[in-house]
């Protein structure tokens, strides 16, 4: 009895979460090792200009919607997240079973931002304020802020979900497609020449450009809630 | 194929369901032509535009998300229910 015939089911995607955050590893201890051999003052290349560009990028982003001082304390976990995100988005290419197209991965992310949020609700005004806070400005008011605070948890996890997942089934319903298609060829006709032929141009399309847009789009969203509870300044 | 009346109707609810992504896309499409209008019009905004248009986005489609949820629990999981 293995861990594929027993009573606990492990979903498919664990293994490629392992993977992942493996490949993230040695892909941080390369750069480590690479920043200790560089030269302060000469010009960056290479993996190290990557790591910089990368950084500068992540800092402008969270100081734009956050505040310089509060940028400080979120822009490694924005960081993180967009990494682990883009190369889960982006592992369908190679062959691994995408695991942010598991509605729990998505729904773990996207309540991590709720949590955030709310937290953060709660120690700009206090607790008392956020309770009344439902009930204004008059009391039936209580169902539309009730779904107004449900409703960051539910589309967040659902739009990653959704986008990922359907781009994996339309890729799937092309390679059939063409498939049958090119078994009407006499000779030729067991292997799929169609598909190759228009697959790498939607490929580019839904796995490669969807994934990138939905990472920046989840980061944005993330910082922009936050930053809308903090206090102004 | 012979697949029950019943089943044949979850499948029709289903895919009128998905129909509330019409509106969405007319919506956000319009969204995306007044932004690049305004970044015409103000090219130094550009990094407040992008981030009004996204957020603007995100919410508007809430809408097609909603029918695409609605889709998934009918297929999914309304008939171990009403089995």
């Amino acid at each position: 009895m293995n861990i594929f015939t027993s009573p606990i089911k492990i979903q498919v995607e664990v293994f490629a979460i392992l993977l992942i955050v493996s490949f993230i590893f040695f892909l941080l201890v390369m750069i480590n090792r690479a920043l200790k051999k560089t030269d302060v003052y000469a010009k960056p290349k290479g993996l190290v200009l990557i790591a910089l560009i990368y950084y500068k990028f992540m800092l402008q982003l969270t100081t734009d919607n956050m505040g310089k001082k509060a940028a400080k304390i979120y822009a490694p976990y924005i960081a993180t997240v967009a990494l682990f995100m883009v190369i889960s988005n982006l592992s369908g290419l190679i062959g691994l079973a995408q695991p942010t197209a598991n509605l729990s991965v998505t729904l773990s992310l996207a309540l991590i931002t709720w949590i955030l949020i709310q937290s953060t609700k709660f120690r700009t005004q206090g607790y008392k304020a956020y309770f009344h806070g439902f009930i204004e400005p008059i009391p039936p008011f209580i169902i539309p802020n009730f779904f107004g605070t449900i409703a960051p948890l539910i589309s967040m996890s659902m739009r990653l979900f959704g986008n990922i997942t359907s781009g994996g089934t339309i890729m799937t319903l092309i390679y059939v497609f063409t498939q049958w298609l090119s078994s009407w060829v006499p000779v030729i006709g067991g292997f799929n020449f169609i598909g190759v032929v228009f697959a790498p141009i939607l490929h580019f399309y839904f796995d490669v450009f969807s994934g990138f847009i939905q990472t920046y789009i989840f980061i944005m969203l993330t910082t922009i809630f936050v930053g809308n509870e903090l206090p102004q300044e | 194929m012979d697949i029950s009346v019943g089943a044949g109707l979850i499948a029709v609810g289903a895919g009128i369901a998905v129909l509330t992504g019409l509106m969405t896309g007319i919506g956000q499409g319009n969204a995306a032509g007044k932004a690049v209008e305004a970044v015409g019009r103000n090219p130094e905004a550009e990094n407040k535009i992008r981030a009004m248009l996204i957020l603007g986005d995100a919410i508007a489609e809430t809408c097609a998300i909603y029918g695409m949820l609605i889709a998934f629990l009918l297929i999914f999981v309304f008939p171990g229910i009403v089995k």
